[in-house]
């Protein structure tokens, strides 16, 4: 069993993993922590530098959190990284943060939330920055 | 042989060396073919230089087999955006090399518009981008602003090819 | 001729809304080019060539000039913020300010480096604007067999002693001279390699052979290694300097700019080897030398002087000589060729307006820099973010566009594929572009004059050594030539010496490493040329551990 988040260092980041903790410790799972990038850019600030990560797996270890934290960098999109990884890892669940999107934003970039909504085959918890 | 061959295993350099002796041979094959017409106002004639410069990659041949089988290597080149820890990537430059290839031999006759979405579009792909339809409404708008902007900024006429007519 | 009031009709020229519009355009794109990835003025400038043919040769080169320095404040930026320098001169920025940014001074690392590369710019154009005309005086006296004997310096100088290895570099020259070789010969009108085919008959096309080596091979090359692993950007507001900054700043500045100006001017001084002596002079002089190593602003403001200052004296032999000493200059004096300009000693002479406001430009550009620069670094570090794809597919796109703008015909773009080819071979085996971008250049104008040469002498071969100048160039050469079997000798005579210059800096670190060189020696002031493999020695002993490793890039050779 276990709860699959895809973390990206922003609010919306935060809030997922925060209520993804919460999760796990409730049902005793165990946390795969995803933070892909796709790799094509020579900075990508979604994904997280080494020492924050750190902190974050020391975090679960002070919560007692049973936890797996990968970094795919494939070339692939977020969302297939998080579906991909509920499937290796049998999530029960998958944790998102959700963002605020103009239309226009969505039309041109797609919505990461929408394809893990649409195509996971577990149910998923979205989550928005701030609660 | 076996030494031989081991010695030539991973020494791809040697072709570097093959490829400038052949430049060097040509070199020097076409100048045997100049005439130097005797004419007081050209003492050197049109041969002396490309017999020099045949002779330097002949030499520079030589001695980079020698150097290449002794164990030298050309350290290559590293940059910003390059991670040389990993081999060349053939999956990618062969489908970029086809979509250059695509071009010319489109451009001239399907026009710089279609070609060169066909680059963009290929070559984008080749690099491993997948918005299948973002990627082709920015070929097709660089390759129609490309066409607008060269005709009209700058007076360059792109062929319209296919199009003609319709641009 | 009175070198003010030419340089004050030279600002008139180059202060026009419309090229005052074109200064403004080279120097964001320079800028812009200096911080992507991948992609450098030298390459940016072969981009724009054919495009550039349309203009008024003095707006474009108005235009480069502002890509040529802003190239150098882009890099700096991407250096301090990312630790990637590209280019071997801003190693040490790399590491001093890569440093400094990581304790969170990211603002004055950026700051006294864009306002010390000012500085040292607008001292270093002043000096070219003093010097060049003494050395155009000295030139224009000089006969075909002194100017023939100082070409062969600069080709020999720039392949023999830039760059890692001189069996490459010669390799690399001889392919440039035989590419140079195409076409009819000018004296006899006879087709050489041309293998009956009517197209090569002109020759192969300048621009081109810039755009396949620069850009295509770059490209291609860059595509089949690309890095995987996203960098870390260090985040930064606003540069900004605290009154100490400036108070350890503005000697390094000026010290950096004494080292970076004469070795900039020489043939084959580079921008490397005064980087790393403003660096070690600075470390020598400071009153914090624990700092070194850690994030010292002197490390960041000299190296980053001499940098800028190095660049500026390039352009003194190019304008008084027509002799380019980096990739960046080697193009530029391309567009001369492609405007049917004479590059040379008569170029003042000749076009005197357009070097003016060319050089006018250089002052305004360098103006320009430090206000587009100061306050935008944040905005230029987004471009970090443009998606790869893109970005390479985009240059591909203009490569291909630019050449066969050049004469509408599909023929150029296959020479653009072989060549490309070619720069992309010669990346993998480690054979350096500049001999043979120079060969091509040079190479009909050195036949040239050694035609006139032996004409004057009717075919007298000591014609060549006719002039005292020429013999002293000649013995110049040999003294490049046979250098490092002298310093091979002297090692083998020294070898406690030699030890204490070797290996320091080694173990990769982190995630990013990816050079596989990491052989690195100390840089000593006392042999600054012998060391082949200059790295920083920012390090010493125990902090080993950690010492960044640096992206290299090779010797001698810009980012293209």
């Amino acid at each position: 069993m276990s709860i699959v988040v895809g973390y990206v260092p922003t609010a919306e980041g935060a809030a997922a993993l925060d209520r993804a903790i919460i999760e796990a410790q409730r049902n005793q799972s165990r946390l795969v922590i995803i933070n892909s990038s796709r790799g094509d850019a020579l900075v990508d600030k979604r994904y997280v530098p080494a020492e924050d990560l750190a902190a974050v797996t020391e975090r679960l270890e002070r919560e007692g959190v049973e936890h797996l934290v990968l970094q795919p960098v494939r070339g692939h999109d977020a969302a297939n990284e998080v579906l991909d990884a509920a499937e290796k890892y049998r999530a029960d669940l998958i944790v998102i943060g959700l963002r605020k999107r103009t239309p226009v934003g969505k039309l041109i970039m797609g919505s990461t939330a929408q394809q893990i909504l649409l195509e996971a085959s577990c149910p998923v918890l979205a989550v928005k920055a701030g609660t | 042989m076996t030494s031989l061959a081991s010695r030539l295993k991973g020494r791809s350099e040697l072709g570097v060396a093959a490829l400038l002796g052949a430049a060097g041979a040509l070199v020097l094959l076409d100048a045997a073919r100049l005439v130097t017409p005797y004419s007081q106002s050209d003492p050197v004639g049109p041969k002396t230089v490309p017999i020099i410069v045949g002779a330097l990659l002949l030499v520079c041949s030589v001695w980079l087999a020698v150097n290449v089988l002794r164990g030298g290597h050309g350290e290559a080149e590293g940059g910003e955006d390059i991670d040389l820890t990993h081999p060349a990537d053939w999956k990618t430059i062969l489908p970029l090399a086809g979509a250059f290839i695509a071009n010319i031999l489109l451009i001239d006759w399907a026009g710089w518009v279609i070609s060169g979405t066909v680059l963009f579009w290929g070559s984008v792909w080749a690099l491993g981008s997948r918005h299948y339809v973002r990627d082709g409404l920015i070929s097709l708008a660089l390759a129609l602003l490309t066409f607008y902007g060269f005709y009209l900024g700058l007076g360059i006429p792109l062929p319209a090819g296919l199009l003609e007519g319709i641009l | 001729m009175d070198i003010l009031s030419s340089l004050m009709d030279g600002f008139a020229t180059a202060l026009t809304p419309m090229n005052l519009l074109y200064a403004l355009i080279g120097v964001i794109l320079g800028t812009a080019v200096g911080v992507l990835p991948g992609i450098g003025p030298a390459m940016t400038v072969a981009l724009l060539l054919p495009v550039a043919t349309v203009l008024e040769p003095t707006s474009a080169f108005i235009m480069f000039a502002g890509i040529y320095y802003g190239g150098m404040y882009g890099g700096s930026t991407t250096s301090i913020l990312l630790n990637t320098p590209g280019e071997s001169s801003s190693v040490i920025t790399a590491i001093e300010g890569n440093r400094m940014a990581k304790a969170g001074r990211a603002a004055q690392a950026l700051a006294t480096a864009a306002i010390g590369s000012f500085v040292a710019g607008t001292i270093g154009t002043t000096l070219l604007v003093v010097f060049t005309p003494i050395v155009v005086d000295f030139a224009v006296s000089l006969g075909s067999p002194s100017y023939f004997a100082i070409m062969i310096l600069a080709l020999l100088a720039v392949t023999a002693v830039l760059g890692e290895s001189r069996l490459r570099g010669f390799a690399s020259l001889g392919l440039g001279l035989a590419i140079g070789l195409v076409g009819i010969d000018s004296v006899t009108g006879q087709r050489r390699l041309t293998f009956g085919q009517p197209l090569l008959a002109d020759g192969l096309d300048i621009v081109v052979i810039a755009v396949a080596i620069f850009a295509v091979g770059e490209a291609l090359w860059v595509a089949a290694h690309l890095r995987r692993t996203p960098l870390q950007i260090i985040p930064v507001g606003r540069p900004w300097m605290g009154k100490q900054d400036w108070k350890r700043s503005w000697k390094p500045w000026l010290r950096g700019t004494a080292y970076g100006f004469p070795f900039g001017a020489l043939p084959a001084g580079g921008a490397e080897i005064p980087t790393f002596l403003s660096y070690v002079t600075e470390k020598r002089l400071s009153k914090h030398p624990e700092e070194f190593g850690k994030g010292a602003i002197e490390g960041v403001a000299g190296p980053e002087a001499a940098n800028n200052a190095a660049a500026a004296g390039t352009l003194t032999p190019m304008l008084a000589l027509g002799l380019p000493t980096n990739a960046t200059a080697a193009v530029m004096l391309a567009a001369f060729v492609q405007f049917g300009i004479q590059p040379g000693p008569l170029l003042f002479e000749n076009e005197g307006p357009l070097v003016w406001a060319l050089i006018a430009s250089l002052f305004i550009g360098n103006t320009l820099l430090l206000l587009v620069n100061l306050p935008l670094a944040p905005l230029w570090a987004k471009l970090l973010r443009l998606p790869r794809p893109y970005l390479y597919a985009g240059i591909l796109f203009f490569a291909t566009l630019g050449a066969y703008s050049v004469n509408l015909q599909a023929f150029d773009l296959v020479i653009l594929l072989v060549l490309g080819a070619l720069g992309f071979m010669m990346r993998r085996f480690g054979l350096p572009v500049l001999p043979l971008i120079l060969g091509v250049i040079l190479g009909p104008r050195v036949e040239g004059q050694l035609r006139k040469t032996l004409q004057l002498s009717a075919g007298d071969v000591s014609g060549l050594w006719s002039e005292p100048i020429a013999i002293v160039v000649y013995i110049i050469v040999a003294l490049v030539l046979v250098w490092p079997l002298l310093f091979k000798a002297w090692r083998r005579a020294r070898p406690t010496r030699v030890a204490a210059a070797g290996p320091v800096t080694g173990g990769p670190v982190g995630d990013r490493s990816t050079a596989d060189r990491s052989a690195a020696e100390s840089p000593s002031v006392d042999s600054p040329t012998a060391t082949r493999h200059r790295q920083a020695d920012v390090s010493d002993g125990q902090e080993n551990a950690d010492a960044p490793k640096v992206t290299h890039v090779n010797h001698g050779q810009e980012k293209q």
